[in-house]
């Protein structure tokens, strides 16, 4: 068996690599389309890079990983608990066969890294890198680089200037740990992937889209640096290791917020007491829903929560009634909700049981999010200018004909097609 | 009615470790440097009691927190780390014992300056107390506290920082300043000692705590004195001034709200205050820090439970002219049939607080921490009495011990204010931390007839007896000031302003204070029941 690399590109839509690639900004790209197969991919629902990594790394649909946003309660309570590696229900690659050796650098969802036989540094959100980096020896070296997990969020809203060269910057650091390992280590699968696409993405999506926009210069510019970065790592493998490229969500223009909470409230689902500073813990009894970010909204089930106040008896009847008002939803005569989805159409596993009730997925524009204690239901976003999408993440296979990729690939193939390439087989029918 | 800290949160708990906060707008980017930017929501903590809860909002409640437990003084972390700086002191020992008892892991450092200056000036404890290491023996013995000494003048940064980074305080309460205004009065050596130790001994320790235990709260004693005494009537608002505070000038207003209030310290020792008042409201501006600034009253008094436990658990009672306040001396003159000095007219209303009500509300602070960068001020007071009437209610409880006792009006060495008008604010303690004052100025000065009349303690007041009438001049003259009227107690007419208390009780009334902590006493000795 050989060795197989995957670069993940995160928040990089299928159609923006195909754009940028045939412009000559990404001609390492440009050059692996001739050699492979790219696709657009589905991504989790929701498609946060929480869901989506995870569901990559184990193969397995969130009803078997566990994973369905960043978020979570404390169980028992309304105290919102922030994503961890703990959360993860099944095995990840590299657990699951511990006799390869591994160099898995920047993989979102990741924290805090445990146990590897290889390397593993986190990818974000990883509020400390000490417990982001396995084996801790590694510590030294990283800081010596001034290597970070993520670019710093402050630096980066405060002023453009300051966010490209954040983006630079953490992609140089990237790019020269990934070299010293890969060239230091024996090592059987790299994963590496690249985080600050979804940043800039988030920040200036608008940017790409509109060539006189004043930053667009600097945008094109950052993805000539990822395509090197890419060229740079396919340099470091052999010509026969497998490699695959993928992207965990697409990325759209926001046009408006909506914020699920406020609106819930406004039907009468959710009661919260008027104290901000308590977030969920203002909760109400008489509740029937609320919504966590960025689109999933949970019955006030009694015996699961608090102030729970959803009979068992009562949850279809809500279920259908808010199905309903949510389908018929509209902003200037638009329909915001494109599709809402009961959990067990889209999530089968042990882990179901935590899933949320409903899951929507918005048209075209709309940025859903949790948004308590928010004025408005439709508010302008101010600041960031791209939100992620379901349905056009990449796929890129080198070495294989189009038929070895499935037609309409989920991120939940990936690894079951990394390992069919690792083993020689790309394709399923072979 | 709930505990006062109930509602209380991670926010306010010196355990939850900030870890940034996270823009759930952007698939949760993660801010490192929350410190630049406040928004509560998508904040994120951590634990270090329960590092299992992962990365959270700090939103849990004391009262649903397994960590934080019920006592009569509100919701007490478990097993808190209290750090005291100044153990040995008067206030230091005193709190170590209560907070012992309470349960918390009590830790301290002293240099014993405190008893060298005191002995350098000839005076002495007329209260006897023990070596350290006798104390800590009998706290293990008699209450079955353990405390953690180390020997540590706070100026030696080094020693403090390891000391600290040992213990990882969750709360530090500073009592390790030089305590007196005369003191700092004697002569420059002795203006700069009193300075330097307490304004760089504060400034040092800010810096160790950003460094060491950003988390843990400061609760520093600062003095109602920093704040002088306004002629004009001016309220002594608590620190900082309340939003409906406008100024007014040339037709114009301002809301003065949330500014820091005048200071007209009265020495030199009230100066280093002062300085240590911005020092600190600077670095919870600039790093976060959390801390209650202390006004205290002038205190008075010998009883804890748990002093009264043993002789050597006894705290300190200085009644010389540098280190005993007012109350303990006039007792102690009493007790040697001397005329009790009242400095002046003896019209100066000062704000006074009976040790153990002092005790109970820093315990109080030190359960309700206040919120990261949060720079709060706390008037702690439980009564405004004249100089004159403190001396007549000093002689009438004399007289139950079968004291005759006579009031002599001294020169007054001090530069202040004969009369002048005096309106305190102390609505928190009451209103916030749920503190009703539960000892009345007689029962403590009978509490300390009952004890400063033994007779082994007699001796050692007849010792320094020579000591309390003041020679040391605010003009720097060295003479004993004279006596300028002596008179029976209760022939003199009251003049002058009337001392005004506002605690806004009557908006909360203490009954159902009490009725909570009677139903938490409830709970059992300590109150260390379980939440369930």
């Amino acid at each position: 068996m050989g060795r197989g690399a995957i670069i993940g590109l995160d928040g990089v839509p299928h159609g923006l690599v195909e754009d940028l690639a045939h412009r000559g900004v990404m001609p390492n790209f440009r050059e692996l389309l001739d050699e492979g197969v790219l696709k657009p991919m589905r991504s989790s629902i929701p498609a946060v890079s929480a869901v989506s990594w995870s569901s990559m790394m184990t193969g397995a649909n969130p009803g078997v990983h566990g994973v369905y946003g960043y978020t979570e309660f404390l169980p028992g309570t309304y105290v919102v608990a922030y994503h961890s590696s703990r959360w993860l229900k099944a095995q990840p690659f590299w657990r699951r066969d511990p006799s390869k050796r591994y160099v898995i650098i920047n993989l979102p969802a990741t924290y805090p890294a445990g146990e590897v036989n290889g390397v593993l540094i986190s990818g974000f959100v990883a509020p400390d890198l000490e417990r982001a980096v396995y084996p801790r020896q590694l510590l030294e070296e990283l800081r010596e680089l001034n290597y970070k997990v993520d670019v710093d969020y402050v630096r980066a809203s405060s002023s453009p200037l300051l966010l490209f060269k954040e983006l630079a910057e953490t992609l140089k650091t990237r790019v020269e740990v990934c070299r010293r390992l890969v060239e230091r280590l024996k090592w059987d699968v790299l994963v590496f992937v690249i985080t600050g696409t979804d940043r800039l993405e988030h920040f200036l999506w608008d940017a790409y889209r509109d060539e006189r926009h004043e930053w667009h210069g600097e945008f094109l510019e950052y993805f000539r640096h990822v395509d090197e970065a890419i060229g740079e790592i396919i340099n470091l493998l052999e010509e026969d290791d497998a490699l695959m490229i993928i992207s965990d969500h697409g990325m759209e223009h926001i046009e408006v917020n909506v914020n699920l909470n406020r609106l819930l409230e406004d039907w009468g689902y959710l009661k919260l007491e008027n104290d901000p500073k308590r977030s969920y813990n203002a909760i109400r009894r008489g509740t029937k829903a609320f919504a966590l970010d960025p689109s999933r909204i949970y019955l006030n089930r009694v015996g699961r929560y608090p102030r729970g106040s959803v009979e068992k008896s009562d949850e279809e009847k809500l279920l259908g009634e808010l199905t309903e008002l949510l389908q018929d939803f509209k902003w200037r005569g638009r329909r915001v909700i494109k599709r809402v989805y009961r959990r067990e159409e889209l999530y089968h596993g042990d882990a179901v049981d935590k899933a949320p009730d409903l899951v929507l997925v918005p048209e075209e524009g709309f940025n859903l999010r949790a948004g308590l204690f928010r004025g408005e239901v439709f508010e302008r976003e101010e600041g960031l200018s791209g939100k992620h999408t379901e349905w056009d993440a990449l796929l890129y296979v080198r070495g294989v004909e189009g038929d070895a990729v499935p037609d309409s690939p989920s991120i939940e193939d990936v690894l079951p097609l990394f390992q069919r390439l690792m083993e020689g087989e790309p394709s399923e029918a072979s | 009615m709930k505990l006062h800290n109930a509602h209380k949160t991670c926010w306010n708990c010196p355990a939850a470790i900030l870890k940034g906060n996270v823009d759930f707008r952007a698939c949760g980017q993660s801010l490192e440097a929350i410190r630049q930017r406040i928004e509560r929501e998508g904040l994120l903590i951590e634990c270090a009691r329960l590092p299992d809860l992962g990365h959270f909002e700090p939103t849990i409640t004391f009262e649903e927190c397994p960590e934080w437990r019920p006592t009569k003084y509100g919701y007490l972390l478990e097993n808190m780390r209290v750090m005291i700086l100044g153990i040995d002191g008067y206030l230091g020992w005193t709190l170590a014992l209560k907070l012992g008892a309470l349960g918390c892991e009590v830790s301290g450092v002293d240099c014993f300056l405190r008893r060298k200056m005191v002995r350098e000036l000839g005076a002495d404890s007329v209260v006897p107390i023990y070596p350290m290491e006798e104390r800590l023996k009998a706290a293990k013995e008699v209450l079955d506290i353990d405390i953690k000494f180390r020997k540590i003048n706070i100026l030696d940064r080094e020693k403090l920082g390891q000391f600290m980074r040992e213990v990882q305080p969750e709360a530090i309460v500073h009592y390790g300043e030089i305590p007196s205004a005369p003191y700092s009065m004697i002569d420059c050596d002795h203006a700069i000692q009193v300075q330097y130790n307490n304004v760089i001994g504060t400034l040092g320790l800010l810096f160790l705590m950003k460094e060491i235990c950003p988390e843990a709260s400061l609760i520093k004693l600062g003095t109602l004195g920093e704040y002088g005494a306004p002629l004009t009537g001016r309220p002594l608002f608590e620190g900082l001034f309340p939003a409906d505070a406008i100024l007014r000038w040339r037709g114009r207003e301002w809301s003065l709200g949330g500014e820091l209030t005048p200071r007209d310290p009265v020495s030199f020792y009230h100066v280093s205050k002062v300085q240590d008042t911005f020092n600190i409201y600077e670095a919870c501006k600039y790093w976060w820090l959390r801390s209650y600034d202390v006004m205290q009253g002038v205190i008075y008094g010998v009883h804890t439970d748990e002093v009264a436990a043993d002789p050597r658990l006894r705290t300190r009672l200085d009644v010389d002219e540098w280190f005993g306040t007012v109350v303990n001396r006039f007792v102690a003159q009493a007790i040697l049939g001397m005329p009790l000095t009242v400095y002046g007219e003896g019209e100066q209303i000062r704000g006074f607080i009976a040790l153990e009500d002092a005790m109970e509300c820093m315990v109080r602070l030190i359960s309700s921490p206040p919120e990261p960068g949060q720079y709060d001020v706390v008037n702690q007071v439980s009564g405004l009495y004249k100089v004159s009437e403190l001396a007549e209610t000093v002689a009438r409880v004399a007289a139950e011990f079968g004291y005759d006792v006579k009031i002599q009006r001294v020169e007054n060495p001090r530069v202040e204010a004969d009369y002048h008008p005096f309106e305190v604010v102390s609505t928190k303690l009451p209103n916030e931390l749920g503190f009703t004052p539960k000892v009345p100025l007689e029962v403590e000065i009978r509490r300390m007839f009952e004890l400063l009349t033994q007779p082994h303690i007699v001796e050692r007041i007849k010792k320094v007896a020579h000591l309390i009438r003041p020679r040391t001049w605010w003009s720097g003259e060295k003479r004993v000031v004279e006596t300028l009227e002596v008179y029976r107690p209760g022939t003199r007419r009251r003049r002058g302003f009337k001392p005004k208390l506002i605690t806004d009780r009557e908006r909360f009334p203490t009954s159902k204070m009490e009725e909570v902590e009677r139903a938490v006493e409830a709970l059992g000795e300590g109150g260390d029941g379980d939440k369930g």
